[in-house]
């Protein structure tokens, strides 16, 4: 059945593109495959990195120093949104190696592996953290030490989450992927042969919108594979061997293994850990992310010195305070504060549209069991479609439509609905899935009719969802947003007035580093302060009264 | 007087390989009778409750509740649950309350009943109370309240003490045999599902034992202990009722032993 749908998978996708290549003209189009075999070579080599420190990071974080450092320090490395600091990235690869194809091929990689790290490091320490304490304790009867116990006890364990942190993790590379591959630096254009760049040319250079939606369809065409053969079936073969209980859901048996469910091979539970993410690994774990105020200082210490790192090698020498006060004082200096709500208001109205559009999905799944059964399919799919890769898409075809500023914002917000909603809706489609039966019996039994059953069961049970969903939706918006706000193709530059814009036109247009390391501090800032007042006290608020899965 | 009445009651759960829960399953509840429905796991007792409860559709046969066929949910016969069934966002009050409102009963007087009921079953002190900070044996209690504040005339509990340590178990099934005798109370016709054999004797007038699946009735023993039971307990008439329905249990299990099945996640 697999080797048959393997085969058949690939047979299909390469008849996909023979056609393509006869069909489409275009000067590059004989090198998709050459493009393609580059993007996937790219991807699987940093994930390969990731995997294996992500793994090292992961287990020597579960040791008493090693959570004191690593945990708090990759906490705030994960809220610097990536597309933040990547230009500043370029800047010191272009020039350490002279804009050789080298220099870019790290850059590319660096962004791609801390968009992947931080889903296989927080997996693999919520895993080791979540192991029972019977089963800890059996363990120890049994005198398991050492290196015994990591490989019966820790490693099993981590399985699943490392799976379900790879499954994020190689996502997160495919979204990434064209950012990496198509750079706009010092009002040059810099790219490296792969798909997304090749996408981007499509609609920046040869103006041929069409070529770029079909490679956006034959992108997510790879990834929906991919993710097939590889991801489900090990979620799906991790899942018999997991320390969780097997949430009791309504759905019979039989249906479970039957119809869409079993023709998508979509893994049933284990996506409960994927659902919660990285982010729950921490706020899953006892500590709660409260960190003690040692912990808290040597974070925020190792994050300036990592920025300014980052910031003098990219130019050599420390900066004279004059320098830096030349630097930040510059006018447009005036305008953060606008910028930043103008930020702020773009992703929160993005945010509502994906809550509405979400939540109402996740109450039609609620009350309709047909529409749980469409909906985990569509996830799938849609999040498989990297969101980045439809910029240029969207840009190109709404700019004709509505003029460039207009088209630009329009696109922008589409672009972070469309980032921010699935994990929204995976997180209240799960939490929706797993409202144990006995409540929706006794909202059977009432006789809650269904705004009721929506007001007084569905709303409440899904609360810590939203949260949660929330969280992880705005971490990824932030990183949207700094894309969708600046463009520029040929010689023309389109910006929106944002602190995306801002730091897009300080690094990429004036190279102004300590401007750059400037802006970065405050998004992060922003990034934890909004985590820490709202995220995290809500979800507090809202696992108190959650429902306890027996 | 009979005033539940199943008659060749079927269950089958569709699927790739579709099993048949309950097959021909007949008996009678009279008034103010406490029957208890005993069985291996799996056998279909809690997929019957559920049936009476009119929360599960048969396959076949029908329910009589006063001689008419139960269609769905009917507000005089509630049913109290292993796990409690409590909304964890609501306060024991506002649980106690919902399917008061749900039912039209205006707010005033839905709380005033529900208060009344939590001092029933000991709970004034916790009407504010969320589950999450209240004991097993206090949600269930608020489980109860939940469940008599309806005025039904049946109850039904699908095993009401199996998530309960065994002194607070004890305790509340003395409370619960104490409102089953209630002559102030419209609820008096109780019906149990458990796999605690002593308890079913302990408190039940009946014990009706089921087949594993597809569940059918194998027998049905009527109890002969005078009651307050308590005080029987250590009679030879009841340890000699225990042993008598494990055998009929384990012989309608082919002599397999109980709890030596796979686990195949229905039941």
């Amino acid at each position: 059945m697999h080797a048959f749908g393997f085969v058949m998978g690939l047979l299909a996708i390469l008849s996909l593109y023979i056609l393509v290549i006869s069909v489409v003209h275009n000067p590059e189009i004989s090198n998709l495959p050459y493009y393609t075999l580059r993007t996937l070579a790219r991807i699987s080599a940093t994930y390969l990195i990731a995997l294996v420190t992500g793994l090292f990071f992961g287990l020597l974080a579960t040791t008493k120093t090693g959570s004191m450092i690593l945990i708090p320090l990759f906490d705030v490395l994960q809220s610097i949104p990536i597309l933040g600091y990547f230009p500043a990235a370029i800047i010191f690869f272009i020039s350490a190696f002279n804009g050789a194809e080298i220099g870019l091929e790290l850059a590319a990689m660096l962004l791609l592996y801390t968009s992947m790290e931080w889903a296989i490091f927080f997996g693999v320490v919520g895993a080791v953290k979540n192991i029972p304490t019977n089963i800890v304790e059996a363990a120890k009867s049994f005198d398991l030490k050492g290196y015994g116990y990591i490989r019966h006890v820790v490693l099993p364990a981590i399985v699943p989450s490392l799976i379900s942190g790879s499954t994020l993790a190689w996502g997160d590379g495919w979204f990434f992927m064209i950012a990496a591959e198509y750079i706009t630096y010092g009002g040059k254009n810099y790219s490296l042969p792969g798909l997304g760049s090749y996408l981007a040319k499509a609609a920046y250079v040869y103006g041929d919108t069409n070529l770029a939606i079909v490679l956006l369809i034959i992108i997510t065409i790879l990834v929906v594979y991919i993710n097939f053969l590889t991801w489900h079936r090990l979620t799906e073969k991790a899942g018999s061997g997991t320390y969780k209980p097997i949430l009791r859901t309504d759905w019979p048996k039989g249906l479970a293994l039957s119809g869409i469910r079993r023709f998508t091979h979509m893994p049933h539970i284990p996506r409960i850990h994927l659902s919660f993410g990285f982010r729950h690994a921490i706020l899953s774990s006892p500590r709660r992310g409260i960190y003690s105020r040692l912990e808290k200082g040597m974070a925020v210490v190792t994050v300036i010195a990592l920025i300014f790192f980052v910031a003098t090698v990219a130019k050599p020498g420390l900066p004279s305070l004059d320098e830096i006060r030349g630097s930040l004082l510059i006018p447009e200096m005036a305008n953060l504060p606008f910028y930043t709500a103008c930020t702020l208001t773009r992703l929160t109205v993005a945010y509502f549209i994906s809550l509405g559009i979400a939540l109402s999905m996740g109450i039609l799944a609620a009350e309709k069991k047909g529409f749980a059964m469409i909906f985990y399919p569509i996830y799938d799919i849609g999040q498989s479609v990297p969101i980045l890769a439809l910029f240029p898409i969207l840009f190109v075809s709404l700019s004709q439509i509505f003029g460039g500023i207009l088209g630009l914002e329009i696109t922008s917000l589409t672009m972070l609905v469309a980032d921010m909603i699935w994990y929204l809706f995976l997180n209240i489609v799960t939490a929706v899935k797993t409202i144990p039966d006995e409540i929706r019996e006794v909202s059977q039994l009432i006789g809650m009719k269904g705004l009721q059953r929506v007001r007084h069961v569905v709303l409440p049970a899904i609360r810590p969802a939203v949260v949660t969903g929330s969280m992880l939706s705005w971490a990824t918006g932030w990183n949207t947003v700094i894309f969708s706000e600046y463009m520029s193709y040929g010689p023309k530059v389109l910006w929106l007035p944002g602190l995306g814009s801002f730091l897009d036109k300080t690094a990429l247009q004036e190279g102004n580093t300590i401007l750059l390391g400037f802006l970065l501090l405050i998004m992060t800032a922003l990034v934890i302060a909004l985590d820490r007042l709202i995220w995290r006290r809500l979800l507090r608020k809202a696992e108190r009264y959650a429902v306890e899965v027996m | 007087m009979k005033v539940l009445e199943v008659r060749s009651l079927r269950k089958v759960f569709p699927g790739e390989r579709s099993i048949i829960a309950l097959e021909d399953v007949s008996f009678e509840v009279g008034k103010d009778e406490f029957l208890c429905i005993v069985g291996p796991s799996g056998c279909g007792k809690s997929t019957l409750l559920r049936m009476v409860a009119g929360i599960e559709s048969a396959n076949g046969g029908e329910i009589l509740f006063h001689e008419k066929p139960i269609s769905g949910p009917n507000e005089k016969i509630t049913m109290i649950f292993q796990h409690f069934g409590l909304l964890p966002w609501k306060t024991a009050l506002e649980n106690v309350r919902l399917p008061l409102e749900v039912h039209g009963i205006p707010n005033e007087e839905a709380r005033k009943i529900a208060i009344d009921y939590l001092g029933k079953v000991g709970l004034g002190d916790f009407l504010d109370t969320y589950p999450h900070d209240l004991s097993g044996g206090m949600k269930q209690r608020v489980g109860i309240a939940r469940a008599l504040a309806m005025k039904p005339e049946i109850l039904l509990m699908d095993e009401p003490f199996s998530s309960l340590d065994e002194l607070t178990a004890s305790t509340l099934r003395r409370e619960v045999l104490r409102i089953w005798a209630d002559s102030n109370l419209p609820t008096d016709t109780f019906l149990m599902v458990s796999h605690n054999v002593s308890e079913a004797v302990f408190m039940a007038d009946r014990v009706l034992i089921m087949s594993p699946r597809p569940g059918k009735v194998v027998e049905d023993v009527k109890v002969d202990i005078p009651r307050p039971r308590t005080e029987h307990a250590r009679d030879p008439k009841f340890f000699d009722t225990v042993e008598y329905i494990i055998r009929v249990i384990e012989k309608a299990c082919g002599g397999k032993l109980p709890g030596c099945e796979i686990n195949d996640g229905i039941g």
